[in-house]
Order: structure tokens, then sequence, then C-alpha cells
């Protein structure tokens, strides 16, 4: 059951994308890619449920391998590739009605611009997938830096100079910041070496190396989480290393862009996490922790005044996302039961929470073919009577208003940080939180409210409107219900996070 | 005789800092992996460590010439000039790089460790310093090289140090993580390449500091 479950994970997305390479037709390549992630998703959910019920499950001598941390973030790969998928169908539509993309050859260059989208998208997600599952650290570090190179071509789809320059910036800093974290991983491995029998490929799994991980090399192990921190903190845009962030999030297609938010950030996390784990075994909680509430602060803080004086909604999202990066890696500073579990919730949340932020702003970047605020003259609840509404709803959710459920997940962490003794960052966390709440909701207000520019309406494309309506709702049930098992299995990878 | 090479290696380096010429940039390129290949073989033979043999070929194959194959060929194809145009002066770049490969022999000095000489750190600490030299110098490059190939051809030169890094302590990650990397690393360079490629063709040019629409 465990093999079928772990096997069938890893390829379905891989059929997926051979299939959509092979497809002809545009209706071909959505149904794949929807019918692929829809069984993704079954998949999670079961995996969940057998981690849940049974514990960690491995197959392979432990190559591939999951508890309940790799369960949940597969869980939300899985959740998010199909609700881009949804929307993507009606996204790349509209494109092409716009006679977005190049060529006057029209019908050929829509192909094979669609092409490339969904034959490299299942593979994006099978990267992510990978990075959940696999139990060596040499071969997380693999499927990390594979995220990256599936997505570099996605990410330059309009093939505008500026979406060029944005995947060149996001190739190189990436590149860059996945070395370190490969020197890291090289580090950890020496440290540990001496204990664990090398040679073997069992020598790197952290299933293994967490058992004997009180005993590793001390000072080899402090520069190893260091550069770990600076690789993978890249890889997910912790401050100072996210410039590549902005220009990615704002030039990819929004289902990209939505799934590098959403999904990518948790893939960087995770491994980040797993090194957490190691480190603060080895050297005890509070050296780890400095650095990360130091690099988390920093991340929030550098989103503020980006946010407060911002031109483009797509690039606010991006802010928005180091900023939430920030607070995960405050959560998982500030330690303890509380914070760890804060950080999981928070995880959990922002990934349900930032595609529907995504799609709203790309259903206004469409409507307005412009992603600029001084292009809007406001008023858009007007043309767009679904899309402007559950913009402002979407914003006051992400910006950690209560009701909506990262609210609830942000007062957890700051419950750790004050109950950990770390009461100036918490304090200083608060204000920043607030700023950008400030400065997130003028701009996006501005831009929904307001008189009547007299807009052309829109809103039409069933597709888009219904994944809309169909993921908002998810989120406001959120606000108010969070289903036990889903809770048990954060509870659960929380302990993982705590190293018991 | 692995502390010459690696002394050779990093030789390399620091003239790949001081090349002005792109097609000599790769060729000093290709002969840095050619060494690195050869400290690995060797490293495999004294230590009876035969799966770095397969790194060491797939080194040779793949760094010393496959790639370097492929980037001149890039570099012919797209029609560019030739000189580097570094931000930085050569003599200032030449006095940064051994303040870096100081750098590399002061953080090698905190791991090394009396009591255990019979593991492979005491194959050198040198070794490891040379390692953290290249990657140091692999990064101002990175930061310093306008040319986009050439930013390529640092990140690479960066790789060789994590490389060496990895078989002078640890006689290599195993085998599959290498095999990965290896690949991983072959992806890389295909991808960037077409990146530079469609750079040359949007911006009619190389020169990542044209790179700059994107602010705020």
């Amino acid at each position: 059951m465990a093999a079928v479950l772990l096997f069938g994970i890893l390829a379905v997305p891989v059929a997926a994308g051979a299939l959509a390479f092979r497809a002809r037709s545009r209706r071909a390549m959505e149904a794949i890619n929807l019918i692929g992630f829809a069984a993704l998703l079954l998949l999670a959910v079961a995996l969940a449920a057998q981690v849940l019920r049974a514990g960690s499950v491995s197959i392979w001598n432990g190559f591939l391998a999951a508890d309940s941390l790799s369960a949940l973030v597969v869980l939300l790969t899985a959740f998010v590739a199909l609700a881009c998928s949804i929307y993507a169908v009606g996204y790349f539509r509209d494109d092409e009605r716009n006679h977005v993309f190049e060529t006057d050859v029209l019908r050929r260059a829509t192909i094979s611009s669609l092409h490339q989208y969904y034959s490299l998208t299942p593979l994006f997600v099978f990267a992510m997938l990978l990075v959940a599952l696999a139990n060596n650290l040499g071969v997380m570090w693999i499927a990390i830096e594979a995220t990256t190179l599936a997505s570099v071509f996605l990410i330059s789809f309009y093939g505008r100079a500026t979406s060029i320059e944005a995947a060149w910036k996001y190739a190189i800093i990436g590149g860059v910041g996945l070395s370190m974290a490969l020197f890291g991983t090289i580090l950890t491995y020496y440290s540990a070496h001496h204990l664990v029998e090398t040679e073997t490929l069992a020598g790197l799994n952290w299933s293994v190396l967490v058992l004997n991980a009180p005993q590793f090399d001390k000072t080899t192990m402090k520069l190893a989480f260091i550069l770990i921190l600076l690789g993978y903190g890249t890889k997910a845009g912790i401050a100072p290393m996210h410039t590549w962030k902005p220009d990615a999030y704002s030039e990819a297609p929004v289902p990209v862009a939505a799934m590098l938010a959403a999904a990518v950030l948790n893939c960087a996390l995770y491994g980040l996490i797993r090194f957490y784990v190691l480190t603060t075994k080895c050297l005890g909680p509070p050296f780890a922790s400095h650095l990360l509430i130091i690099f988390g602060l920093l991340s929030v803080g550098v989103a503020v005044p980006f946010v407060l004086v911002q031109r483009s909604f797509r690039r606010l999202l991006a802010y928005s996302s180091i900023d939430h990066g920030g607070i995960m890696i405050l959560g998982l500073g500030f330690g303890g039961a509380l914070g760890a579990l804060g950080m999981l919730l928070h995880l959990t949340f922002h990934s349900i929470t930032k595609p529907l932020l995504f799609f709203c702003a790309g259903n206004v970047e469409q409507h307005l073919r412009s992603d600029l605020f001084r292009r809007a003259k406001g008023g858009i609840i007007h043309s767009m009577p679904v899309s402007g509404p559950i913009f402002l709803m979407a914003t006051l959710a992400v910006t950690g208003t209560p009701p909506f459920s990262m609210f609830q997940s942000e007062f957890t962490i700051l419950r750790a940080g004050f109950g950990g003794a770390n009461f100036f960052p918490a304090i200083l966390m608060i204000v920043l939180l607030v700023a950008i709440f400030i400065g997130f909701l003028v701009h996006i207000a501005k831009l929904v409210l307001g008189a009547d520019p007299g807009l052309p309406p829109a809103d039409s494309c069933p597709w888009k409107k219904y994944s809309l309506i169909g993921l908002a709702t998810v989120v406001v049930v959120l606000g108010f219900w969070l289903p036990g098992p889903l809770f048990e299995l954060i509870q659960d990878a929380a302990r993982v996070v705590r190293g018991e | 005789m692995i502390t010459l090479m690696a002394a050779f290696v990093l030789v390399l380096q620091i003239a790949m800092v001081g090349q002005r010429w792109l097609v000599t940039n790769i060729r000093v390129f290709a002969a840095q992996s050619f060494l690195l290949a050869g400290i690995a073989n060797t490293i495999a033979y004294f230590n009876h460590a035969p799966h770095l043999y397969i790194a060491a070929f797939l080194t040779l194959s793949l760094k010393a010439v496959l790639l370097p194959v492929v980037l001149e060929r890039l570099v012919k194809r797209i029609d560019i000039g030739q000189e580097i145009a570094p931000l930085v002066n050569v003599p200032l770049s030449l006095l940064i790089s051994g303040g870096l490969t100081t750098v590399g022999y002061v953080v090698a000095d905190s791991f090394h460790h009396p009591e255990d000489l019979v593991s492979p750190a005491s194959l050198g600490r040198n070794t490891l310093a040379v390692a953290i030299s290249l990657f140091l110098i692999g990064f101002y490059m990175m930061i310093t090289r306008r040319k986009a190939i050439m930013q390529v051809l640092a990140l690479l030169s960066l790789e060789n140090g994590l490389f060496l890094a990895a078989i002078s302590l640890t006689y290599g990650m195993p085998l599959i993580v290498e095999l990965g990397i290896f690949f991983d690393l072959l992806v890389a360079v295909m991808v960037l390449g077409i990146l530079v490629y469609r750079i040359k063709e949007t911006f009619d040019s190389m020169d990542v500091s044209k790179l700059s629409r994107l602010r705020g």
C-alpha cells in the first residue's frame, strides 16, 4: 500500500508531463493536467491518511520516505497544483483571446507556448514532490535544484525582454544560492561521516542522520547550518537573498507565480527544517534560533517599505510572500511547541490563501492589460463583480485579519515569541505586520473600490470565475473550521520539527 | 601529490580571474576540470574508494570536454565580442582573489582536528582550503563579470570548488547523489545556454548590466 502510494505520487506527474508533451490539441493538454493533478490530490490525501494511521512509511530501503511533515508538504503541493491547473485553463484561454502570444501564425504559436506550460508544469510539480519524499539529503538537494531548472522557462514564458531578465536573475541567483546549500550538505555529511557508514547511500539519509545528530562535529555543523540557511533561504526568498522574487512573480504567468509563491516556498522551507532539526539536536536550540529570528525579522522588515510605495500589484504580492516567508522563519526561530505548530499552521494557511490572491490579481491584470496601479482608475468592483470583492477579501485574509485563518497562525507564532522570552522580536514583528497590513489594504482598496471608471464588464469566463469562488469558499471555511485529521497531521508534523 | 595538484587548480582559478579573453577562459576551466579529475582518480586509488573513479570519469567527460565544447560553440554561434570587460580591473581583481585565498585558509584551519589523523581530512587541510578559495573566488567572479556567459562559467568553477571539497573531505558523496548532481549541472548549463542565446537575441548584447528594467 505504502509503496503504491509513494511511487504513484511521483509517477502521476511524470506521466502527465509525458502525455501532455505528446498531446496535439489544447483541450487534450488541459484535460491531462486536470485529471493528473486531481489524481495526485487523491493520492496525497491517501498518503496523509496512511501516515496518520500507521506512522512514517518508506520504500526502497528508505530511499523514499514520508513522515507527517513530508505528507503535509505533499498534500499542500498537490492542492496548489490542482487549484492552479483549474485556473490556468481559463487564464490561458483568455490570453489566447487577447492575442498575448506573439507570432501572427496565431494558432501554432499559441499551441507551442501552451505545450511548454502544460508539459513543464507537471515536471515542476514532480520535482517539488521529490523534495518532500526524498529521504537522502543529497537527493533532496538535487530535487530542489530541479525545481529551479524546471521553472526557468515557465518564468520566461511570455518571451518579453523583462521576462527573460526575470528568468535570468532567477536562474543565476537560485544557482548561486543552491551551491551554498550543496556546500552545507557536504559539510553535514562530513560532520557525520565518522559515525554513519559512509559511501553507502544511507549515509545521507535524514532518518539515519537524525538518530546520530547529537554526536556530530559541532564546528562543522555550525558552518553547515549557516550555509544551508543562506542557500535554501535564497530559494525561499528570505531577505537579503529575496531580490529575484518580485521579478519572477510579476513576469511569470499567474498560475506559475502562484505555484512559486505557495508551493516552492514550502519546499525550500521543508529543506531548511530538515537541517534545522539536525542542527538543534547537535548544538541545542539557541544557535539556530538566533540566526532564524534575525533573518525572519529582516525579511518582514524589508517587505514593509516596498509594500508601502508599490506601483504594481503583482510585485506587491511578491513582497507579501517575502513577508510571509519571514513570519514562518520567525515561528521556527521562536521554537518550542507553539513556534513549530504556528509555523506549520502558517505554512498550510498561506499555501491555501496565496493562490487565491494571485488568481484575483491575474483576473484584474488580464482585464486592465497591466499590473500597474496607476493604469487602474479604481472601481474594479463595478466591472468585476466576482473578482473585485474576492480580491478585497483575500487581501484581508492574507494580511492576517480575524476571523481568517492566518490570524490564528500569526497569533500562535506571536505567543511562542512572548512565551519563549523573545519579547523584543515579537513586538517588532507586530509593528511591522501592522505596517504591511495598512499598506496592502490601502493599495487594494483603492484598486477595487471607488467610482465606476466605465470599463466593460468582465468575469464571464467560468473557469476563472468558479476556481476563484471555490478557493474563496475554502479560505472562508478554514477561518472557522479546521478539519480534525488535517490539524492532527499538522500537530504530528510539528513534533517532527521539534525532533521528537 | 594531491596538494600539488590542488595548488595548480587554485592557480588556474586565479588565472581565470586575470584572463581577459572569453575563449581562453573556457579553456582554463577545461584544464581545471581535467586536474580535478586527476585528483579524484588519485584519491580513489590511494584510499580504495572505487566509486570515485566514476565521479572522476564524469568530471573528465562532462566538465573537461563536453561543457567547454558546448560553451565554445555557443560563443561562436552568437558571435559576441571576445573581451570580457570586467567591472573591476585585473590587478585589483588578482589582489582580491589573493585575499579570498587567505580567507579560505583561515576557514579551513577551523576544521583541523589533530586527533583524527586517519580521517580523510588529514589528506590535506590544503585541499579543503583550496576548495573554499575556489568557492569564494567563483562568487567574486560571478559578481564582477558582466557577460552572461562568464557568469555561467563562474558558476561552474564554483561548482568545481564544491566537488573538490566533497572529495577531499569525505571521498565524495554517495554515488547516486554524485550522479544526480552531474545531471543537474548538465541541465543547468543547457538551460542557461538557451537563456544566454535569448538574452543575446532580445537585448542584442550579453551584458547583464543591461538587464535592469525590473526594479522596486
